[in-house]
């Protein structure tokens, strides 16, 4: 796909050098604008005075724990689900409809409870992948084929033995989708929180340069959260294929 | 037959209900213990009777609707822009092969970045005012509108396209008796992805500027302490939400069961 | 429908984007409605004073920090009430098209800080190994806490805890040790012995005549309405005037604060003094300088030269009297 790689990447360095000469002319004005040249030179300092790598490894970090925790108490919020009728009935549509439900707004009621600082940070991240998680897993469990469960009763397996040797490789697809999408909301939801609150990893970076009105090491920063992004989601990606080569 | 198997299907609906509405009084009574409890800050979490004081005064109280018509004002034009963008780049690039191509992997990895980080970028380009809370809910939408009808272009059955061709039909004819008939259930998915980011962008930028909408209201009750109100208000932003969200279910076809 | 959508995306964005002068509105961006200094001109306006000077407000409020000194920059706003002057600070010296047209606030008499009634601690000197909270880093809140820690000389942590209903959560939790907050808020623990104050921002000698918060504007702005901005002030002060002489001002301020009117006396006449909200002169701007340069908003202090052309008082009342 040489051609069609080569068209998008043009597009982006040509979109960087019309701004570079509208900015630098003074066409566009320089305290909204920001010349591409000056962000990339940002960044070092971004590096140097702004901490920058410490507050990637905080956001990482919280992301990792709320997703864990998410991972967890969701398999097996999700296998709870999918084996008593009783609880799925009374708590199934709440949580499909907190899927849908824009959780991110409850981080005030999250602030006064936890107090501004990563708990609040972890507390909400892990609220937003915990729903994925707890439905994919009980999606992946109830999707096993019948077929394969009759088998399993043909050789009288125990329950547990059910689960551990048929259920849950067969669910197994479903489930790592379901760690892809905890970890994927967590980082969003980490990153937006910490934006919010004005503290923590680089979304808090992001709005204390803004505070500073420090415009271009603020692009920079904005520049390297996309970044940062892209590279998790491209290799939470890759791993979820390598776990599912179907 | 077919007799008791209906009213077997209604005993089954009614019973769910029934155990949806214990349900719900449960969380209600438990709620109020861990209220009463002492574990948070009294205040912190206020006792369920407390939030449904606060829901009724909230109900009758006008400013709750004018900032509801503020925000459903800004979301359905982010919506309109955001969407209305999202649907024509996925058509683009459905229709034009490399363009296709070229952006998609653009558009496929930019779409899970939290949008909330360019609202600094916004507020120097719009100011205070509707610009920065639209645009960034029309920012937000843009994403699962253009996957959505790239992937719904990609996937019109070519069955259904040589038929097509065959019968020599134009291009228009073509977009407008084959793809646009395809594209309904992917482009209503895409709009209803893109309602709820739209709604949580328009929020998010009320939250943290503002002087109306549903996102204000909330953090001036936050600010002022006023925990019962904040959750009482919450509750009806979900509900609205949720609402919405079940009005588009609504007009999707039938026959994905929905 | 595509119509109808264009012509509200038109007038929407148009809105946003310039300053509206057509029939004297002025466009205010203030931040944290509900206290009393950036809610008097509310006050005002709703009394008629800024009619009477042919002006309407329109007020957009913001959370405080970037947003309100981001609205004037970009032009959407004409004035921008009650910005900490470390940020316009920060902003002129990066070139920002902005200027400093009016103190808003001089001194720190709303701070306070309280601990739990419960706690044993009754002022900063108790302080040793304690914690005490501040809003956010670089805030008048920041400086503050730690001005009364070094007072004290105590070996007290300072914690960022952010806005207030959060810091009392904290403090009555145990999370931290001493809260921070303004008036009128958590008066009603104060009154039942739940919580005590054990230090005011009053109580640092080298802030109190020290201008924390100012009014700016852009450029663009100050250069072609400069008439406007004046009696913009001009009927602020009456405001002033009146709020401090006439009791409707407290009554609202009261009833928005879901205070009672004893309360809403206390927060004006021991935290807010009339003297506090003089528009003029914008004073101590060396100690300013001084902390900008600490907490790294300004690489080097601001030369004579600068400083006339950043601060330009529109009007001036004492020039007045």
């Amino acid at each position: 796909m040489r051609g069609p790689t080569i068209l998008g990447l043009a597009t982006v360095a040509a979109a960087a050098v019309l701004l570079e000469l509208l900015v630098a002319s003074g066409v566009l004005p320089a305290y909204i604008f920001v010349r591409p040249s000056a962000i990339l030179f940002s960044i070092v300092g971004l590096f140097r005075e702004e901490a920058l790598l410490e507050r990637l490894l905080v956001t990482l970090g919280a992301t990792l724990l709320s997703a864990a925790m998410a991972v967890v108490s969701g398999v097996s919020l999700g296998w709870a689900l999918h084996r008593c009728r009783l609880l799925d009935e009374i708590f199934g549509t709440w949580i499909a409809a907190l899927a849908a439900a824009p959780l991110i707004l409850l981080y005030p009621l999250f602030l006064v409870v936890f107090g501004r600082g990563e708990p609040t940070i972890i507390a909400m991240a892990y609220v937003a992948s915990l729903v994925a998680m707890t439905l994919k897993t009980r999606d992946g469990l109830a999707g096993v084929r019948s077929v394969l469960r009759a088998v399993g009763s043909s050789f009288r397996v125990t329950s547990a033995q059910l689960f551990w040797k048929i259920e849950l490789p067969a669910a197994a697809p479903a489930i790592f989708t379901g760690i892809r999408l905890a970890l994927i909301f967590a980082l969003i939801n980490v990153i937006g929180i910490e934006f919010m609150i004005n503290d923590g990893g680089i979304g808090g970076l992001i709005a204390d340069l803004a505070d500073r009105y420090e415009v271009p090491s603020m692009y920079a920063a904005i520049l390297f959260v996309v970044l940062a992004s892209v590279a998790f989601f491209w290799a939470t990606e890759r791993a979820e294929r390598w776990f599912n080569p179907a | 037959m077919v007799q008791p198997r209906i009213s077997s299907r209604l005993r089954a609906r009614a019973r769910r209900q029934w155990i949806a509405a214990a349900a719900f009084v449960g969380y209600l009574v438990l709620w109020q213990l861990i209220a009463r409890a002492g574990i948070f800050y009294e205040g912190v979490i206020p006792s369920s009777i407390a939030i449904l004081r606060a829901l009724y005064e909230i109900a009758f109280d006008r400013a709750l609707y004018l900032n509801t018509a503020v925000t459903a004002f800004e979301v359905a034009v982010a919506i309109s822009i955001g969407c209305g963008c999202g649907l024509a780049l996925g058509l683009l690039g459905g229709a034009v092969r490399i363009i296709g191509s070229a952006y998609e992997p653009y558009v496929h990895y930019l779409a899970p970045t939290p949008k909330i980080v360019f609202l600094p970028v916004l507020l120097l380009f719009f100011g205070v005012g509707f610009g920065t809370k639209i645009a960034l809910g029309a920012l937000s939408a843009f994403f699962p509108m253009a996957i959505a009808t790239l992937a719904g272009v990609r996937s019109v059955d070519p069955v259904l396209l040589r038929v097509g061709r065959s019968f020599n039909l134009s291009r228009l004819q073509l977009a407008l008796k084959i793809y646009l008939p395809a594209l309904r259930a992917p482009v209503l998915t895409g709009l209803k992805l893109g309602f709820g980011f739209a709604l949580i962008g328009v929020l998010l930028a009320e939250i943290k500027l503002s002087n109306a909408g549903l996102g204000f209201m909330a953090i001036q009750y936050y600010n002022h302490f006023e925990m019962a109100e904040l959750y009482a208000l919450m509750v009806i932003i979900f509900l609205l939400a949720g609402g919405a969200n079940a009005l588009v279910d609504q007009l999707m076809p039938r026959r994905w069961g929905g | 429908m595509r119509k109808i959508v264009l012509a509200l995306v038109v007038t929407g964005l148009s809105l946003a984007n310039g300053p509206v002068f057509a029939n004297d509105v002025v466009k205010v961006a203030s931040a944290q409605k509900g206290f009393w200094d950036t809610t008097i001109l509310l006050y005002g306006e709703r009394a008629g004073l800024f009619k009477a000077q042919g002006l309407d407000l329109e007020i957009t409020w913001t959370n405080g920090g970037a947003e309100t000194e981001q609205a004037v920059i970009s032009g959407s706003v004409d004035i921008a009430a009650a910005n900490g002057i470390l940020g316009a600070i920060a902003a002129y010296a990066k070139g920002a098209p902005v200027r400093i047209i009016a103190a808003e606030s001089t001194g720190v008499n709303d701070l306070f800080w309280y601990a739990r009634g419960d706690s044993g601690l009754k002022s900063f000197g108790d302080l040793d190994g304690k914690t005490v909270g501040f809003s956010s880093p670089g805030s008048s809140s920041n400086m503050v806490a730690l001005a009364l820690i070094a007072q004290a000389h105590v070996s007290a942590k300072p914690v960022a805890t952010g806005g207030a209903p959060g810091t009392l959560t904290q403090v009555m939790s145990g999370q931290i040790d001493v809260g921070w907050a303004v008036p009128p808020l958590h008066f009603d623990l104060i009154d039942q012995g739940k919580i005590r104050i054990i230090g005011r921002g009053s109580d640092i000698a080298e802030m109190r005549d020290q201008t924390v918060r100012v009014f700016e504007t852009n450029t663009t702005t100050l250069a072609t309405h400069r008439d406007i901005l004046s009696r913009f002030f001009r009927a602020y002060q009456k405001t002033l005037d009146w709020a401090y002489r006439e009791p409707e001002a407290l009554v609202q301020f009261a009833a928005d604060n879901k205070v009672s009117l004893e309360q809403a006396h206390r927060a004006r006449d021991e935290f807010y003094p009339q003297s506090a909200l003089a528009l003029a002169p914008i004073s101590n701007l060396d100690l300013t300088v001084k902390q900008a340069i600490e907490l790294r908003r300004l690489s080097a202090p601001l030369t004579a030269e600068q400083v006339r052309e950043l601060i330009d008082i529109v009007y001036d009342p004492r020039t007045e009297k």
